[in-house]
C-alpha cells in the first residue's frame, strides 16, 4: 500500500520529531548536573549491584550498595583520580599516575585488596562531572583534591571520609606591589578561576570589607600564568596552590602570598550515599596512616614491629597477637585485621607520604596538616611536621 | 611564497580549457622556460612581486609583517621557549600508559603503517610529486621525536627500520612495470586490499595478547587509533546509508534517513556523553570502544550524506547505461554507481576525516580518557613545568597541524590520481 504523499511526509517528519526529543531528552539527562537525575542513576546502579532477592522498593533511605564486596569480588579499585594538579595527582613523563592523592588510593588498595596496585586510575580531572562518575558507578572513590562543603555532602550524592588535607584560600601578590592585605586591594584586577567556590568566595568577601575589584576569570593554569605575565595584580586561590605554582618559578622571589586567609578547604576522599562499610574502611585507612606517624610506624619498620609489636597499641593496630594473646579485629568484620599494617607497608605513613609527594614546595610545619602535637597550649616553636590539626581517632 | 597576498597579475592567463590535462603548458610558458634560470626569476620577481608602485608597496607591507612574525616565532622557538617539558614526557605524550615493555608493538605498527604508505605511493605516484614523502618523513620524524627516550638508543634504530619499509615498499611498487595493464591492475588490487586490511592488522598487533589490552590506548597513540576506526568505520556505515536512503522502499530510506538526521542533530560532544553515562547500560564494553562506536556512527551519518550527493550528482545516463548492457542493480551500484560516487566525493570526506581528527580531543574534555591533548595537560601540571605550557600546547598544535596537513596532501594526491574534477 502506498502512503499518500502528504501524509507519508508527515509522518516522517513526526518520526524525526520524535527521534530527535528522544536524543535531545537522553544527551540532556546525561548532561544536567540535576541532583534527581543522579540520584536516579546512582539508585539503578545500586540496585542492579543488589542481590536480587532484595525488593527494589526498599531502595530509598536503606543501604543500597555494597561498594567494599564490590571490590573485593572485581579485585579492582576503581579510583577517581585528577591528573592535571601539580603534586596532588599528575603523570610522571611514563605515563604512571602519581601525586598525594594517588597514594591514598594505594593505601586503600593494598588494604582492600592486599594489592596496591590493583588500582585502576580513571580520570577526574573535569570538575564539572567528578560527582557523576561517582554516583554513576564509574568509580568507587573520589580522591581529587575535592573540598567537604555542606551542600555538596547534602545534595550530591557524595559521602566524605576524613580530610587528608587541609588548605584554605588565599592570595598572591607581587612584593613591589604595595599589596599586604585585601583591604589594599580596591579595584583591584583579581585572577581567579571562574565556575568554583574560589569565585563565590571572594565575591563574598570583598561584599564583606566594602570594596569593589576586577576579576578575570578562567581555568586554574590559566589564570596562574595571566597573573605570572601581569595581566592582574592579585591571583587568588588554594593557598598551598598557589605556594607550588609560585616556587617553581625562577623569579619566584618576587612574589609573595598573604598570610590572610579567607575560606576553609578541607580536601577528603568521597564515596557514594549510604555505603556504610566502604566508608569506614576509608575513613579508618586514612586515621591510620595518620595514627602510624604519631606513633613512629613507618613504611621501613612496619614488618619488625609486626614481628614483634613494642605495646599492645602497635600490635591492635597491626593486626598480630601481642605476647601470645588474641589477635584484634578493631571491630572490623570486613576486612580483616591486617589492611592498616599492609597500607602503611605500602605507601608508609602519612609524614612519608606528604615528605614525598609534596616535601618542601607547600611547608608543612606549623600549618594545619602537621600533627596536633604538642597541644597548641603547649606550642610555642613548632617541631618537624607539628602544630596542625591532624589527630587520628583511637583505635581499640 | 604562497602566503604573500594575491597580487594582480599584470596580463591574465587564459585558462586552459575545462576538461583538458592539467599538465599541458601553455605556449608563453614554454618559451619563457627556454631561457637561462637567472633571467627567469628576476622576471618572476618583477611580475609577481614589483608589477607597480602599488604592488611594491603591498609586498613591502607584507614582508614587513611576516619578518615580524618570523622574528616573534624565532626568537620564542630558539632562545625563549623551554622545551624539556616535551624533551622530559616524550614517551608521556606518544603512549603514556602503553606498557613500556610492549613498545615493540608500537614499532612494528609504525613499520606496517610506513611500508603500506610506500605501496601506495609507489603504486599511485604517476602524477605526484616527491614533496609528499617529504611530509610523510616530517610525520615520522615527530612521532620518532616523541617516542625516542634519551636512554633508548633501539627506539631509533626500530624508526630507521620503519623508514626503511617505507622507502622499500616504495621502490617495489615504484619499479614495477606499469605498461602491462593485467600487472598493473593485480598490483593496485594486492595494495588496495593491504590498505584495507591495514587497520585490523594494526589494531590486532597493538591489542591482542601479552600485557596489552584496549585500556592500553593513551596519548598519541589513542588518537592515531580512535581517528582512523571513526573514519573507515564512518564510511563503512555511510555507505549502505546512503544507497538506502536513496531507495525506493520507504521503510528503509526512512530509517536511514531518521538514522542521519537524527545523528547529525546532536554535537559530537553530545553523543560522548551519551557513550559514557547511557551506552554503558545498553551496550557495555570499555569506554575507549563505546568512543569508537560513536565515533564512526557519528561520522558515518555525515559520510552518507557526502556520498548521497555525490549519487544525486551523477548523471541518469550512467544509471540507463548500466541498464542497457543488462546489468542488475547490485551491478550497476558496485561497478558503476558507487565507484564514481565516491570519486566525487573525496573532497568533502576528507574534510569530515579530518575534522574527526581533531575532534579526537573530545576524548579528554568529555570523557575520562587521555589522549595527546590530556597528556599535555599532564605534561604541564608536573610540578617543575607548571610555567611551560605554552611550549606544552604549542607542541600539541604543530602535531594535530601535521597529521592534518598529511592527510589533506594525501586525499590532493588520490584526488588527482582519480581525476576528481575530470569527467
Amino acid at each position: 500500500m502506498r502512503l499518500p504523499s502528504l501524509k507519508g511526509r508527515r509522518l516522517v517528519s513526526a518520526l524525526l520529531f520524535a527521534g530527535a526529543a528522544l536524543v535531545a531528552g537522553a544527551v540532556i539527562g546525561a548532561c544536567t548536573s540535576d541532583e534527581d537525575q543522579q540520584q536516579a542513576q546512582a539508585v539503578e546502579q545500586q540496585t542492579q549491584q543488589q542481590d536480587q532477592d532484595q525488593p527494589a522498593a526498599q531502595v530509598s533511605g536503606e543501604p543500597r550498595g555494597n561498594t567494599l564486596q564490590l571490590i573485593m569480588d572485581r579485585g579492582m579499585l576503581k579510583c577517581g583520580v585528577k591528573q592535571t594538579q601539580p603534586l596532588f595527582g599528575n603523570r610522571d613523563e611514563d605515563g604512571n599516575v602519581t601525586g598525594f592523592d594517588i597514594e591514598f588510593c594505594k593505601a586503600i588498595a593494598a588494604a582492600v585488596l592486599k594489592d596496591a596496585d590493583a588500582v585502576e586510575y580513571i580520570d577526574a580531572s573535569d570538575a564539572s562531572t567528578r560527582f557523576e562518575l561517582l554516583a554513576d558507578g564509574q568509580i568507587d572513590i573520589l580522591i581529587r583534591t575535592t573540598t567537604i562543603t555542606s551542600s555538596r555532602d547534602m545534595e550530591l550524592d557524595v559521602d566524605f571520609a576524613q580530610t587528608t588535607f587541609y588548605t584554605g584560600q588565599g592570595f598572591a601578590v607581587r612584593k613591589d606591589s604595595g599589596i599586604n592585605s585585601t583591604r589594599d586591594m580596591a579595584n583591584a584586577a583579581i585572577c581567579v578561576q571562574t565556575g568554583t567556590t574560589t569565585e563565590q568566595n571572594v565575591a563574598d568577601h570583598f561584599t564583606d570589607i566594602g570594596l569593589d575589584y576586577e576579576p578575570t576569570g578562567g581555568l586554574s593554569q590559566d589564570v596562574a600564568a595571566a597573573f605570572f605575565e601581569g595581566r592582574c595584580d592579585v591571583l587568588t586561590a588554594d593557598a598551598s596552590d598557589l605556594a607550588s605554582r609560585i616556587v617553581v618559578r625562577d623569579n619566584a622571589d618576587d612574589y609573595k602570598i598573604l598570610p590572610q586567609i579567607i575560606s576553609k578547604e578541607p580536601l577528603a576522599p568521597g564515596v557514594r550515599d549510604y555505603d556504610s562499610d566502604w566508608k569506614d574502611v576509608v575513613n579508618w585507612v586514612v586515621h591510620g596512616l595518620i595514627r602510624a606517624e604519631e606513633i613512629g610506624l613507618t613504611q621501613a619498620n612496619v614488618a619488625a614491629n609486626a614481628a614483634n609489636p613494642p605495646n599492645t597499641e602497635v600490635a591492635r593496630l597491626l593486626g598480630v597477637p601481642f605476647e601470645g594473646g588474641s589477635v584484634s579485629t578493631l571491630g572490623f568484620e570486613v576486612v580483616d585485621a591486617q589492611f592498616i599494617q599492609r597500607a602503611i607497608a605500602a605507601v608508609g605513613n602519612y609524614g612519608e607520604i606528604y615528605d614525598r609527594e609534596i616535601g618542601d614546595a607547600i611547608p608543612r610545619d606549623c600549618t594545619l596538616n602537621a600533627l596536633a602535637r604538642p597541644l597548641p597550649s603547649e606550642a610555642v616553636d613548632c617541631g618537624p611536621g607539628e602544630g596542625g590539626i591532624m589527630y587520628a581517632l583511637p583505635y581499640r | 611564497m604562497s602566503e604573500l597576498p594575491p597580487i594582480p597579475r599584470p596580463e591574465q592567463q587564459p585558462l586552459p580549457p575545462a576538461g583538458g590535462p592539467r599538465r599541458i603548458v601553455l605556449p608563453p610558458h614554454r618559451e619563457r622556460a627556454r631561457r637561462p634560470r637567472s633571467v627567469r626569476a628576476r622576471e618572476w620577481v618583477r611580475r609577481n612581486l614589483f608589477p607597480s608602485w602599488r604592488g611594491t608597496l603591498l609586498t613591502a607591507l607584507a614582508a614587513g609583517v611576516l619578518g615580524l612574525i618570523a622574528a616573534g616565532v624565532i626568537a620564542f622557538v630558539f632562545f625563549g621557549a623551554n622545551w624539556e617539558v616535551i624533551t622530559h614526557n616524550r614517551w608521556l605524550l606518544f603512549a603514556g600508559g602503553f606498557p613500556r615493555e610492549e613498545a615493540w608493538r608500537l614499532w612494528v605498527s609504525i613499520a606496517v603503517v610506513f611500508g603500506l604508505i610506500g605501496l601506495a605511493y609507489g603504486t599511485w605516484s604517476s602524477l605526484g610529486r616527491r614533496d609528499h614523502l617529504f611530509v610523510l618523513l616530517v610525520g615520522g620524524f615527530v612521532i620518532f621525536l616523541m617516542a625516542h627516550g634519551g636512554a633508548e638508543i633501539w627506539s631509533s634504530v626500530y624508526f630507521l627500520i620503519a623508514v626503511g619499509c617505507m622507502y622499500l615498499g616504495y621502490l617495489l611498487t615504484y619499479q614495477l612495470p606499469r605498461a602491462t595493464s593485467s600487472l598493473r591492475t593485480l598490483q593496485v588490487r594486492v595494495v588496495g586490499g593491504l590498505l584495507i586490511l591495514a587497520l585490523p592488522i594494526v589494531l590486532l598487533l597493538l591489542l591482542v595478547g601479552g600485557d596489552v589490552g584496549i585500556r592500553s590506548l593513551d596519548g598519541f597513540v589513542l588518537n592515531l587509533v580512535l581517528a582512523p576506526v571513526g573514519i573507515v568505520g564512518g564510511i563503512l556505515i555511510g555507505i549502505p546509508l546512503a544507497v538506502g536512503r536513496a531507495s525506493s522502499l520507504k521503510s528503509i530510506s526512512w530509517t536511514c534517513t531518521a538514522y542521519i538526521e537524527i545523528v547529525r542533530g546532536a554535537p559530537l560532544l553530545g553523543w560522548l556523553f551519551v557513550a559514557l553515562f547511557i551506552l554503558d547500560d545498553i551496550i557495555g564494553g570499555d569506554l575507549i570502544i563505546r568512543a569508537m562506536v560513536v565515533m564512526a556512527v557519528f561520522t558515518g551519518a555525515y559520510m552518507a550524506e557526502y556520498i548521497r550527493g555525490a549519487l544525486q550528482a551523477l548523471p541518469r545516463g550512467q544509471y540507463e547505461a548500466g541498464q542497457a548492457v543488462g546489468l542488475n542493480q547490485w551491478q550497476r551500484t558496485r561497478l558503476i554507481i558507487m565507484p564514481q560516487a565516491l570519486r566525487i566525493s573525496i573532497p568533502p570526506m576528507v574534510g569530515q576525516a579530518i575534522s574527526i581528527w581533531k575532534d579526537t580531543t573530545l576524548v579528554t574534555v568529555i570523557l575520562p580518557l587521555r589522549e595527546l591533548k590530556g597528556n599535555a595537560d599532564s605534561a604541564i601540571s608536573q610540578f617543575e613545568f607548571t610555567p611551560d605550557r605554552i611550549e606544552a600546547y604549542v607542541f600539541v598544535a604543530v602535531i594535530f597541524w601535521i597529521v592534518a596537513f598529511m592527510m589533506s596532501r594525501i586525499s590532493q594526491r588520490v584526488e588527482r590520481a582519480q581525476g576528481v574534477g575530470e569527467r
